[in-house]
C-alpha cells in the first residue's frame, strides 16, 4: 500500500510545488473550472453522439466518488476499502425518495446528502480511530454491513433485484433529468462544481493539516490538532462526494443496485486512483477516464475483460510503480529541468 | 559521450500514440448505419461465475439466428448479432444496452442478464423505446407487476411463479400418497431463492394442509461448503427436503450431502436438477430425486425437441441448458413477428409479438404463445419427474397443467396487488 500513499515520500520538490501553487489566486482554479464546464456543455452541440454524453455522465459519477477517495488515501493517509458503501447509500437514498415520497429533485438530492452526513459521521466515528490496515478493514466491514442490510431488506430496498421501476424525475427550474442532454449538463455541473469544491479542501490550511497527518499524526497532535476530528470531518466530506456521483450514477440507470454498495465498487475506486496517481488532484479524474475508456474498448473487443485490466494493473503497479498523472508531473518536472541545465 | 536527446518517448512518439488512442477510442462513437443488416444487441453475462448462462444464451441464439438468415432474414435484411459482456453488474448492464442501441445502432435487444442487469436493461428500453426481450429473467416482478409494463419489452424466460405452482401441487401429490408431512427447505439465501421457497411452500401447504416445515437452511449464494446444512437437516429428521439450489451450488449440494447419505433418508425436491449443467456434472447422480425440467430433451419427447438438442450438441458439444431454450424461442418470436408485420421494424414486430403463438420445439403442446396482457410466455414444457443415473437422466416427466397454472397465476397476481 506504500504505492499509493506516494505522496508521503515524495518529495520536498512536490510540496514546494504544491505551496507554490497555493500562492496563485483562488480563482484561477474557479476559472478553469468553468471553461472545463463551458467545453463539456457545448460538447452536444458538435458531437451528435449520446455514446460520448453517456461516457460523461459516468465519468462524473466515477470522478466524484475517485476524487473524493483521494482525499482520504492521498491527501489524509487513510486507505479506506469501504467507500463504496457512501455511492450505494447515495443512489439508493436518493432512489428511494423520489420512488417514495415525490418531492422534488433538489430536497431529495439534499435529503440524501444530510443522510450520508449522518451515516457517515457515525460510521467515521468509529472507524477514524484506528490506524492503517485496520482502518481499511473495518471500512470494509462497514461496507458489507450496508450491503447484507440492502440484500435483506427487500420491502424497502427490492432486495439483490434493486430498486425497480425507474427513478421519477419531475421537472424542476425547467430542467428536466429525463432528458438526456439535461442530465448530462447537470452531471457536468454537478462534477465541476464537486471537483472545485474538493480542490478548495485540499488546498485550505485544513487541507494541509491532512497532509500533516499523513505524514505524521503524532507531530500534528502535538502541535495541537485534534487528529481524530480532522480525520472524522475529511470522512465525513469525502463520502459527501461518493454519495453525489452515487445519485448521479442512480440518475443515469434509473435505479439502484446492491452492487453499488459492493466492495467491487470501492476496489474499482482503489484501482481509478491507482491508475491515474494521488500525488495530484486531477490524478483520480484522469484515472477515471482512463479507466472507463479501457472497459468500454476492451469489452468491446473482448470477453476476457479481466485478463486485460490485470495486465494493465500490473503494468502500472510494477512497471510505472505510480499513477499515470504521477508520472506525467514527473516526466514533465525532469524534462523542464533537463532543458534548464542545457540551457 | 554526448547525449543528443534525453531518454524516455520522444515528442513525435508521443504524437503517434496520442493520435492512434484518440483513433482507436473514437472509432466506436462514429455509428455506422447499414441498412441492408439489422443489427440485435444482446447484453449479457459473459465472464465470472455465471458465465454459462451467457455462452449457453449465445450458443441457442446463434444456432437459430443462422436459420433465420439462411432463410431470408428479418423482412429480407440479414440479422447480425452484436453480444456483449456486462459482467454481471447492472450498471454495466445498463451502459452496454445503451452503447449497443445509441452506438453500435442495434434495433432491436435481447436481454440475456439475469437478476438486477435485467431490470436496468427494462429502464433502458423504457428509456430509449427500443424493442427489448428479456430471456434470463425469471423473476415474475419484471412482467406482472404493472409498474414495470411497457409495450416495447416482452419476455421469453420461464416464471417463477409458474415453476412454484407446478412444484407445489406435484409435491403435494406424492407428500399425500407418501405420507410426508415434516418438511426441510434449503435454499440460496438471495431474492430468487427466498421468493421460489416462500411461494413452493405456500402452493405446497394450499394442495396438502398438513405438511409442515420443520427447518429452514439459507445457504449463501456460491457458498462452497454445505456441511452444516446437510448435518442441521438431518438432525431435524424431515421426511421431506424441497431445494431451489442451482448450477455449481446444486451440484457440490449433491455431491456433499451424498457423503452422508442423505438421499435415502429422505425424498428430495430440487426444482433445478432436471438441468444438463448440473446432472453432468454431479459425480453420483442418486437415484429418485424429484426435479422440475430446466431444458432436457426428452420432455417434451418430441422428435422437434430431441432434434433440436441433437443439433445444438452436435454444434457446441455440450448439451444445451435452460437459458439456451429461453433465448432461442426469443429469436424464434422475433422471426415470426417480423414474418407476420412483414416487416423489420421494432414497433411493428412488438405490435405483431402481442398474443403472438408459435410452433415451437420447447412448448408443452407443440406451441408457445406470448400472453398479449403482460406480454410473457405461456404454454411452455413444464413438468416434474424423478431421475435416474444415467441418460435420458429423467426418464419420466409428469407434465403440469397450463389451465390450473393460468387460473392460480391469477389469483397470485390479484393477491399481490398486481390485477
Amino acid at each position: 500500500m506504500t504505492e499509493l500513499r506516494a505522496g508521503r515520500t515524495g518529495e520536498p520538490l512536490g510540496i514546494a510545488r504544491d505551496e507554490a501553487r497555493s500562492q496563485r489566486p483562488r480563482y484561477l482554479d474557479v476559472l478553469i473550472g468553468l471553461a472545463a464546464f463551458g467545453v463539456l456543455a457545448v460538447l452536444p452541440l458538435f458531437f451528435g453522439s449520446k455514446a460520448l454524453l453517456d461516457f460523461v455522465i459516468r465519468c462524473s459519477a466515477f470522478g466524484l466518488f475517485a476524487t473524493s477517495l483521494n482525499l482520504l488515501v492521498g491527501y489524509t493517509g487513510m486507505i479506506s476499502f469501504g467507500h463504496g458503501m457512501f455511492f450505494g447509500l447515495g443512489a439508493y437514498g436518493f432512489g428511494l425518495i423520489m420512488q417514495r415520497t415525490g418531492v422534488p429533485v433538489p430536497v431529495a438530492f439534499v435529503a440524501t446528502l444530510v443522510i450520508t452526513t449522518i451515516i457517515a459521521t457515525v460510521i467515521g466515528a468509529i472507524c477514524v480511530r484506528l490506524k492503517e490496515i485496520y482502518f481499511a478493514f473495518v471500512t470494509l466491514a462497514f461496507q458489507m454491513l450496508i450491503h447484507s442490510t440492502i440484500l435483506s431488506w427487500a420491502s424497502l430496498t427490492g432486495g439483490d433485484q434493486g430498486l425497480r421501476g425507474g427513478i421519477p424525475r419531475p421537472v424542476f427550474l425547467g430542467i428536466d433529468l429525463s432528458n438526456h442532454v439535461h442530465l448530462y449538463v447537470t452531471s457536468c455541473a454537478l462534477l465541476v462544481i464537486g471537483l472545485l469544491l474538493m480542490r478548495q479542501i485540499a488546498q485550505s490550511p485544513f487541507g494541509y493539516t491532512l497532509r500533516m497527518i499523513r505524514d505524521n499524526a503524532n507531530r500534528a497532535s502535538f502541535i495541537g490538532i485534534d487528529v481524530w476530528r480532522a480525520r472524522l470531518t475529511i470522512f465525513v466530506l469525502a463520502a459527501l462526494f461518493a454519495s453525489t456521483g452515487g445519485i448521479v450514477m442512480a440518475l443515469f440507470v434509473s435505479g439502484a443496485y446492491p452492487e453499488f454498495a459492493y466492495w467491487t465498487i470501492s476496489g474499482e475506486g482503489i484501482f481509478i486512483n491507482m491508475l491515474g496517481g494521488v500525488t495530484t488532484f486531477l490524478g483520480p479524474m484522469v484515472g477515471t477516464v482512463l479507466l472507463l475508456i479501457l472497459n468500454d474498448t476492451v469489452t468491446r473487443l473482448t470477453e476476457y475483460y479481466g485478463i486485460v485490466l490485470g495486465i494493465v494493473i500490473l503494468f502500472f503497479a510494477i512497471g510505472l510503480r505510480k499513477g499515470l498523472m504521477d508520472f506525467v508531473v514527473e516526466w514533465y518536472g525532469q524534462r523542464r529541468d533537463g532543458a534548464g541545465e542545457r540551457g | 559521450m554526448q547525449r543528443t536527446r534525453k531518454p524516455g518517448i520522444s515528442r513525435r512518439a508521443t504524437l503517434a500514440l496520442m493520435g492512434t488512442g484518440a483513433v482507436t477510442f473514437a472509432t466506436p462513437w462514429v455509428a455506422r448505419a447499414q441498412a441492408k443488416t439489422i443489427k440485435v444487441g444482446m447484453p449479457t453475462i459473459l465472464s465470472g461465475r455465471v458465465a454459462q448462462l451467457g455462452t449457453s444464451s449465445r450458443n441457442a441464439v446463434m444456432l437459430e439466428v443462422e436459420k433465420v438468415n439462411a432463410a431470408g432474414g428479418l423482412a429480407g435484411r440479414q440479422i447480425e448479432m452484436v453480444i456483449r459482456d456486462s459482467k454481471g453488474a447492472p450498471q454495466e448492464a445498463a451502459r452496454v444496452a445503451r452503447e449497443l442501441v445509441n452506438t453500435d445502432g442495434c434495433e432491436l435487444l435481447i436481454d440475456a442478464e439475469a437478476s438486477s442487469g435485467a431490470f436496468a436493461v427494462h429502464e433502458v428500453a423504457r428509456d430509449l423505446g427500443v424493442f427489448c426481450i428479456h430471456t434470463n429473467s425469471e423473476t415474475s416482478a419484471l412482467t406482472a407487476d404493472p409498474k414495470q409494463h411497457i409495450p416495447n419489452a416482452f419476455r421469453t424466460a420461464r416464471q417463477g411463479v409458474h415453476d412454484s405452482i407446478v412444484g407445489g401441487s406435484y409435491a403435494a401429490a406424492i407428500a399425500k400418497t407418501k405420507g410426508l408431512k415434516k418438511w426441510a427447505t434449503c435454499a440460496p439465501d438471495y431474492a430468487y431463492g427466498r421468493d421460489t421457497t416462500g411461494e413452493f411452500t405456500l402452493y405446497l401447504k394450499r394442495f396438502a394442509p398438513d405438511v409442515e416445515i420443520i427447518s429452514e437452511s439459507w445457504p449463501k449464494l456460491f457458498q462452497p461448503d454445505y456441511t452444516e446444512v446437510v448435518t442441521k437437516i438431518l438432525q431435524a429428521k424431515p421426511q421431506a427436503l424441497y431445494t431451489c439450489l442451482w448450477g455449481g451450488d446444486l451440484t457440490s449440494y449433491i455431491d456433499q450431502a451424498n457423503i452422508y447419505a442423505m438421499f435415502s433418508q429422505m425424498e428430495v425436491f430440487a426444482v433445478n436438477m432436471a438441468d444438463y449443467t448440473a446432472l453432468t456434472v454431479v459425480k453420483n447422480l442418486p437415484k429418485g430425486i424429484h426435479s422440475g425440467n430446466r431444458y432436457i430433451k426428452t420432455y417434451p419427447a418430441t422428435a422437434e425437441n430431441a432434434a433440436w438438442g441433437d443439433a445444438y450438441k452436435a454444434k457446441y458439444n455440450e448439451y444445451p441448458t435452460n437459458w439456451s431454450w429461453e433465448n432461442a424461442t426469443a429469436v424464434m418470436l422475433i422471426a415470426e413477428a417480423s414474418k407476420k408485420a412483414n416487416s423489420a421494424d421494432g414497433k411493428k414486430i412488438a405490435e405483431a409479438m402481442r398474443g403472438l403463438t408459435i410452433k415451437s420445439p420447447f412448448g408443452a403442446d407443440g406451441t408457445v404463445t406470448m400472453r398479449a396482457e403482460d406480454q410473457t410466455l405461456i404454454g411452455y414444457a413444464i413438468g416434474w419427474g424423478t431421475t435416474i443415473p444415467q441418460e435420458p437422466y429423467v426418464p419420466d416427466v409428469k407434465p403440469g397443467d397450463w389451465k390450473t397454472i393460468l387460473e392460480l397465476e391469477a389469483e397470485w397476481k390479484k393477491s399481490k396487488g398486481y390485477a
